[in-house]
């Protein structure tokens, strides 16, 4: 049954694609056409977050967001100009139209869906979990009662793993503070989104540490628009069905050095069973 | 015996220059009193800084030693240009900010000096509220209560983040400004006034011929000091998301996901900022000498 719903959301979808990059329906001018009459697409992505998005010595935004949305930029045919952006603005950005689109690892939650508009499918997940010195051998969330736990200020799984897990939260603003601090045995661990700690584990330096309990929270990650652009909420969809589909993200994880998570591989089976392959 | 340096400032009213030999001696007698060599800072103690600096990194490096991994200077060597490009950022941010801050300042001075009680009074409420205001609110203010691109005509202006940032940041220079030009004009000795009447002079030419030129001597050390305080501030702005030295250092921190190199690259900025602030502390210093006089 999800599959055929999937079906008819995939068709509807390329068909709102097609629709959109055609003609202008007669409406108001909205960003699509904004975007098309200065000739630049401004998105927001994060510059703090290893390998999503960050600053490469040029000083220039790099990583798998910007990389998705040089794809967006390129379907348009406008140029792309990189906002970054942070957990606290990024939404307030959107809704300002200071950027267009926002490509920010933000999560898919429903009292975020009522200030912006968080576009279906979604294209990425990752879920909590802990990283901690293989000696400290935690084996259940419950084991971090009492225990100093590094956090990132604003993350909406502190107050969880704080209230849940009785875990003592020290609130740090970067992750590379946070990473000494653990180093340091300021904490015992350090809870964040597990894709990042992922990919730190794959690091050298990180050799005495796992991430040893179960991922908790797995959450879907989402492109939002404005509320109000539908035409460009359709093409977005569009989008991220074909990256879906032709598998772009799980590519763009292994050109950045990370395993591809679970969720992305899964989402490009489920699309690019359904699309037909281009022939020839 | 009188000393030196009394023996001539016992004999005139007048703002002198002392010589250097003046100078030196005053320092001298200074010194005998206290029975202690006076502290000044020198240009090589911000070689000092650098070392402490430098060792952090060594320290750092020998840490991570064992893997084979860039050392520390050679990360920090890649990204110092985009550092060294976000401070001069700063300094854009801190020249400008202070150029606004300074021109409503003095109009603001001189208004608490007016002579109609409403306008001083109002001036007056101006700068107690924008002196008596933390900084960082202020720069919250004018980050989140101006739009960020205007309408003019038809044609769009942006009204970037920086520039925000830049008049958050002004505001409280402004007050202070207010406040070094009123506290300087109510110093100038009341008999300059009464002189320039008895010349016939209009209070406008009294301000602007008299009283202001000889207050601009005055003004210039702790005119200086502020500048100093705000080039300090402007870190402030990566509170706000601006793509300033701080801002750019805690990304390429995150870019490099090194924690070891936390203490290094912070360091560098602290760096960064020792070297800009302190010769305008030390020529504040020299001009506060020149000018020491007694009216």
């Amino acid at each position: 049954m999800i599959h055929t719903a999937l079906k008819r959301f995939g068709c509807a979808v390329a068909t709102a694609a097609v629709l959109a990059t055609g003609t202008v329906t007669g409406a108001s001018a909205d960003v699509l056409d904004k975007v098309m009459e200065r000739g630049t697409l401004v998105v927001g992505v994060k510059a703090d977050y290893k390998p999503y998005g960050f600053l490469n010595p040029d000083g220039d935004i790099v990583g798998i967001e910007p990389d998705l949305a040089q794809d967006v930029a390129d379907t348009l045919g406008v140029e792309l100009e990189l906002v970054p952006v942070v957990a606290s603005n990024r939404m307030q950005f959107l809704d300002q139209g200071k950027i267009d689109l926002m490509i920010a690892t933000m999560t898919d939650r429903p009292d975020r869906r009522k200030v912006v508009n968080i576009l279906n499918p979604d294209y990425y997940s990752s879920g909590t979990n802990i990283i901690a010195r293989k000696s400290a051998e935690f084996d259940e969330w419950e084991d971090l009662e009492g225990v100093p736990v590094c956090g990132i200020q604003g993350a909406f799984y502190n107050r969880k793993t704080q209230r849940e897990f009785g875990a003592k939260i020290v609130g740090f603003t970067g992750t590379s503070e946070a990473l000494n601090a653990l180093q340091q045995g300021r904490c015992a661990a350090f809870v964040y989104d597990d894709s990042f700690l992922a990919s730190r584990l794959q690091e050298a330096e990180w050799s005495e540490y796992n991430m040893p309990l179960q991922t908790i929270d797995d959450a879907p990650w989402g492109l939002a628009v404005k509320h109000g652009e539908e035409r460009f909420a359709r093409f977005m969809s569009g989008m991220v069905v074909k990256w879906h589909v032709d598998g772009r993200i799980v590519e763009l994880e292994k050109e950045y050095g990370i395993k591809p998570t679970p969720f992305t591989q899964r989402m490009h089976e489920l699309f690019s069973g359904f699309v037909p392959k281009e022939e020839g | 015996m009188r000393a030196a340096g009394e023996r001539l400032y016992g004999t005139t009213d007048l703002p002198v220059l002392l010589p250097p030999g003046e100078r030196l001696l005053r320092r001298a007698s200074r010194e005998r009193t206290d029975g202690v060599p006076r502290l000044t800072l020198k240009a090589w103690h911000g070689a000092v800084i650098a070392a402490v600096v430098l060792l952090a990194a060594a320290a750092a490096q020998a840490q991570g030693a064992a893997e084979a991994r860039p050392g520390v200077l050679t990360a920090l060597w890649k990204w110092v240009p985009l550092l060294v490009e976000g401070f001069l950022f700063n300094i854009a941010i801190s020249f400008l900010g202070m150029g606004i801050g300074t021109a409503l300042g003095t109009v603001l001075g001189v208004m608490q000096i007016s002579l109609l009680p409403p306008v001083r009074a109002g001036s007056w409420i101006v700068t107690q509220f924008f002196r008596n205001a933390p900084w960082l609110v202020l720069l919250f203010f004018c980050m989140f209560l101006l739009p960020f691109e205007f309408r003019v005509m038809g044609f769009v202006v942006p009204f970037p983040d920086w520039v925000k940032a830049t008049l958050g940041l002004s505001l409280p220079v402004m007050a202070n400004v207010s406040e070094i030009v009123r506290g300087a004009v109510q110093s100038i000795p009341s008999g300059q006034w009464e002189a320039a009447e008895s010349l016939a002079f209009s209070r406008r030419q009294t301000l602007v011929q008299i009283i202001l030129p000889q207050c601009i001597k005055r003004m210039l050390p702790p005119w200086m000091n502020l500048y100093a305080i705000l080039t300090m501030a402007t870190v402030l702005a990566s509170v706000v998301g601006v793509s300033e030295v701080m801002t750019l250092t805690q990304r390429v921190l995150s870019a490099e996901s090194r924690p070891e190199l936390l203490v290094p690259f912070y360091g560098f900025v602290l760096l960064l900022f020792f070297m800009y602030c302190y010769p305008i502390a030390r020529f504040t210093h020299k001009l506060e000498l020149r000018y020491v006089v007694k009216l």
